[in-house]
């Protein structure tokens, strides 16, 4: 929930600035192009060309050409057979269509290459995420890359693959033999589901599961104190904040909304209304996000707790009697905020002792959150959760995407933050980043309040547990039957991750996929996955992934670099013949990497 | 009686359509936009916009029905607009659970409630009855979800490692597999009601491990099955045992009791044939009603035991403005009541002869 929530954010985001650039983009270009047409010469072709020729010798342009490779074997002493590897190249015409992606393309069997239409250092983290898992090429033509036919019977190159899915029950994975890594050491993996934190817990002390979700914060004692489990808090990269509209009286007067950061006891909060392992806030940035987390400068920390200064600045702003205000949030139950209707009546008694009266208003969800990006609300109570673990899924897409969330955005901010986006070389970013954070405690559009903490449970008798903010490493647990039951929140949507967002989901396509790169167990930093190496431009605008050699697929086909083309062109281009997923929103395209190639035409 | 069940089929005609209706309109009562709930909170216009095109939701209200009641007349539910899948497909998956919990919660509320009830009005006002009446008062106070929770407390924890230890929840125990029939009989190609049949009786578990053999997986299942039924069994077991209880009384006070006994009938020929049978009116009545209480009653416990049936599909499909599967299901739970009301009927014109010829 919390995935999808952030996501939508992101994806609302994405569509504005997508919006954004199309208007400023020559019209026609992208929506009356052909895509994907297979063309033995593609050199004209205006959209998205996918060059399947089979001889690459008169191809006028390397960017181009359709790119031949020799299979494995040398070619001087293959006489017999491997087939010569035709690589597929799709490319978009130029980058007026608002998207980052320029063309991806199989530079041999083993070799993808990535072009990009403007400098992305979080690229790499990117190519990690679940949705970019890798699926096989004659599996997703096969079923016209449609969800709810590829979920019946899952091709992938994770460690697990699907032995029965009993729909609305459980969904049992046991090991693929064919799996390129270490063999898994729970051999079968079994997924449960219940929506009750209560039922979880139930089931996980009756000894009917060995893990679940999410345990309610009110019991998190409890099974701390419970011999027979074992509790894993994992670091959840968050933002709770306080947000303020500086189109809307007093907020447009920066002394007053630095009075009220003075006036939150961030400490009290996370003391007294957040699990163990959450942690206050002193920058909208969670730590764990480098570069993007300050570690120098003003930006560093947050103002210390100080309602007295706080209420000298407020006289100092003309209001020494403070004033009236309205504070609105809405009742979800977030990793960010679980107990929020708790906190928003602290928060109401706190900027009472400065002088500021708050009238609490809860709403409901959906027509809140459009209250807010349609910069609606004087004073909010929101957060975000991670998407991808990189400092632009948490400043872009507030901060200088044009949400009006805090009201008229600040160029300067919005100035370093493109900046640091765009500049590949880490140091130089922090620089970018420190500017940033000292900027949003300069002019304060919202007060980051505090990182949630998230959990797990075990059974103890579980070992090798390991839980970070986007994985779990089942394949790596130990038990001692060699089944692991797990519970969690709810039914995977689909078995095809492509067009879905949603944790549960996620969490089962983690298993059936390989992306690219891997999150390490425990935490973001990358690995390989099924590239076995890379190299990035200078520049940050190409990358370029060798791929191991030898992968199967669960059914048995080999794995080569067309399967990733094939699974990035079939979320890219909506004309695709394979992008058709479940509800065809594709929304982590779109967030990742801002616009579909061929977007469709927007209504009035 | 021929002339008797037609007239009670010709008056199903108009209820069917009421439920058509009803179904299709409270599905568009509930407040909320469905694509922003399929979709998400931030999905754009224009995504909006293609949504409700695909699913007709922009078409007038009439034509919706009329395609709607047409699709169904056919057997065609549609599709569901969260995961795409056939809204057929997925109450032949859920309907098996919500029968099987429902048939065991009936037999356990019908048998325990008559036999206590009988007891009790025998020995009137002896220790078993003020026993089973106290009881019977407890029992139908007791709301489902927490009698669940209580149960599933009890049994599941308190029992732990011992031999009186039941599942909290769940259908089978983890790792264990039933095979469908499909596979076990070697049926392929199946379509149209034979499919659904197949399909029907494959998802029950119970009858498709007794037919196939699956001893292991009979026993499995029936074990989880336990404190469900008892959950939802009790507030009707309660009703049933009064309602026999007091019926019994009034019966084994008539003269023809009396003249049985003075014929020299033994005592249980006398309870069992002579009264039992008349008293037995008023009680299919009770269990014919607290048919509905179990349907409903298997939402909460479904929720509580985590169970895959109907009622916990209903509630995620409203929540989730997921209006084919809400019509579908609402459609087949008011069909189920539509048959167990004629079930009482017939039985009423099999009980009382003197119901047939009015």
């Amino acid at each position: 929930m919390k995935r999808s929530s952030s996501l939508m954010r992101l994806f609302g985001m994405a569509a504005v600035v997508g919006i954004l650039v199309g208007a400023c983009a020559p019209a026609a270009t992208p929506t009356a192009a052909p895509a994907n047409t297979q063309a033995p010469a593609p050199t004209a072709a205006p959209a998205a060309t996918n060059t399947s020729a089979p001889a690459p010798t008169a191809a006028p342009a390397a960017t181009e050409v359709p790119t031949t490779a020799p299979t494995a074997a040398p070619a001087a002493t293959n006489t017999a057979a491997a087939p010569a590897f035709t690589g597929l190249k799709f490319a978009a015409p130029d980058c007026t269509y608002g998207g980052e992606m320029k063309s991806i393309e199989a530079v041999d069997q083993y070799t993808v290459k990535f072009t990009l239409c403007v400098p992305d250092p979080a690229f790499l983290s990117k190519v990690a995420f679940t949705t970019l898992g890798i699926g096989s090429k004659a599996f997703l033509d096969a079923n016209g890359g449609d969800s709810l036919k590829m979920t019946a019977a899952p091709v992938g190159t994770g460690p697990y693959m699907v032995k029965e899915y009993v729909k609305g029950d459980h969904l049992t994975l046991v090991a693929n033999p064919n799996y390129w890594g270490p063999a898994p050491t729970v051999k079968t993996l079994i997924f449960r589901w219940s929506t009750e934190a209560a039922q979880r817990l139930l089931e996980l002390q009756s000894g009917t599961v060995d893990g679940i979700t999410s345990p309610a914060p009110d019991d998190l004692a409890k099974v701390s104190a419970d011999s027979t489990l074992k509790l894993y808090p994992y670091s959840n990269p968050n933002i709770f904040y306080i947000g303020m509209n500086n189109t809307i009286k007093p907020f447009d007067n920066e002394k007053v909304r630095q009075a009220v950061a003075m006036a939150i006891d961030k400490q009290h909060l996370v003391d007294n209304f957040y699990p163990p392992g959450s942690q206050i806030a002193e920058q909208f940035n969670p730590s764990t996000i480098v570069p993007g987390f300050s570690t120098t400068g003003d930006g560093a920390t947050w103002y210390k707790y100080d309602p007295a200064a706080a209420k000298k600045l407020l006289a100092d702003a003309g209001f020494p009697n403070g004033f009236d205000v309205t504070l609105s949030f809405r009742p979800a139950v977030r990793v960010y905020v679980p107990q929020v209707a708790q906190v928003a009546q602290d928060i109401q008694a706190q900027l009472a002792q400065i002088g500021i009266k708050a009238t609490l208003k809860q709403e409901v969800s959906g027509p809140f959150l459009q209250a807010v990006s349609a910069g609606k609300e004087q004073m909010f109570l929101l957060g975000w959760g991670m998407d991808y673990p990189d400092a632009t899924d948490f400043f872009d897409t507030h901060f200088a995407g044009g949400l009006k969330n805090f009201g008229t955005q600040w160029p300067d901010i919005i100035k370093e933050i493109q900046a640091g986006a765009q500049t590949a070389d880490p140091a130089v970013r922090q620089q970018h980043y420190d500017m940033v954070n000292a900027l949003l405690k300069q002019h304060v559009p919202m007060i980051p309040v505090a990182h949630g903490a998230a959990a797990e449970a075990f059974k103890a008798s579980v070992g090798g547990v390991v839980i970070g903010p986007v994985n779990e490493n089942f394949q790596q647990m130990t038990t001692a039957s060699g089944q692991l039951v797990f519970d969690q929140n709810a039914e995977p949507i689909s078995l095809w991750c492509g067009d879905e967002s949603d944790g549960e989901t996620i969490r089962a396509c983690n298993q059936l996929y390989d992306p690219l790169l891997n999150y390490k167990f425990g935490g973001t930093d990358l690995i390989p996955g099924l590239a076995e190496k890379w190299d990035a431009s200078p520049d940050a605008m190409s990358f370029t992934f060798h791929l191991r050699q030898g992968v199967k697929f669960s059914n048995g086909a080999a794995f080569d670099a067309n399967d990733v083309v094939a699974t990035y062109d079939a979320q890219w281009d909506t004309k695709s013949p394979n992008h058709k997923g479940n509800q065809g929103t594709f929304d982590y395209w779109t967030g990742l990497f801002t616009q579909f190639l061929n977007p469709p035409p927007k209504s009035n | 009686m021929t002339q008797f069940l037609l007239r009670r089929l010709v008056l199903v005609l108009p209820v069917l359509v009421g439920i058509l209706f009803v179904s299709f309109a409270l599905a568009r009562l509930i407040p909320g936009d469905p694509c922003y709930v399929a979709l998400g909170e931030h999905a754009t216009k224009e995504v909006c916009d293609a949504f409700r095109l695909r699913f007709g939701l922009n078409d007038p209200i009439l034509v919706q029905f009329v395609r709607y009641a047409t699709q169904v007349l056919q057997g065609n539910f549609g599709a569901s607009i969260r995961s795409q899948r056939p809204v057929l497909d997925i109450v032949l998956e859920r309907l098996p659970m919500t029968i099987e919990v429902t048939i065991g919660a009936m037999l356990f509320s019908t048998i325990v409630g008559i036999t206590l009830g009988i007891v009790s009005a025998v020995r009137q006002n002896s220790a078993i009855d003020v026993v089973t009446m106290i009881g019977a008062n407890i029992g139908v106070s007791m709301p489902v979800f927490w009698l669940g929770l209580l149960l599933a407390y009890v049994f599941a924890l308190t029992f732990k490692g011992t031999p009186l230890w039941i599942p909290p929840s769940g259908r089978l125990t983890s790792g264990l597999i039933l095979p469908p029939l499909t596979d076990t009989f070697h049926l392929t190609n199946l379509s149209g009601p034979a499919y659904a049949l197949v399909t029907l009786a494959s998802n029950t578990v119970t009858f498709n491990a007794l037919i196939t053999g699956h001893f292991e997986i009979f026993r499995d299942a029936i074990w989880h099955l336990i404190l469900p039924c008892a959950a939802v069994g009790t507030i009707p077991l309660s009703i049933t045992a009064r309602m026999t209880r007091s019926s019994m009384l009034e019966v084994l006070g008539q003269d023809y009791v009396r003249t049985a006994r003075a014929k020299g009938l033994r005592e249980r020929v006398v309870v069992l044939k002579h009264a039992l049978q008349n008293a037995l009116l008023p009680i299919v009545t009770i269990v014919g009603l607290s048919f509905g209480g179990l349907l409903s009653g298997a939402v909460l416990t479904e929720t509580v035991f985590a169970l895959p049936g109907v009622g916990t599909q209903l509630v995620t499909a409203i929540l989730a403005y997921d209006y084919p599967v809400v019509q579908a299901f609402t459609v087949i739970i008011a069909l189920i009541y539509v048959a167990v009301n004629l079930i009482v009927d017939i039985s009423y014109a099999y009980l009382d002869p003197r119901i047939r010829l009015q």
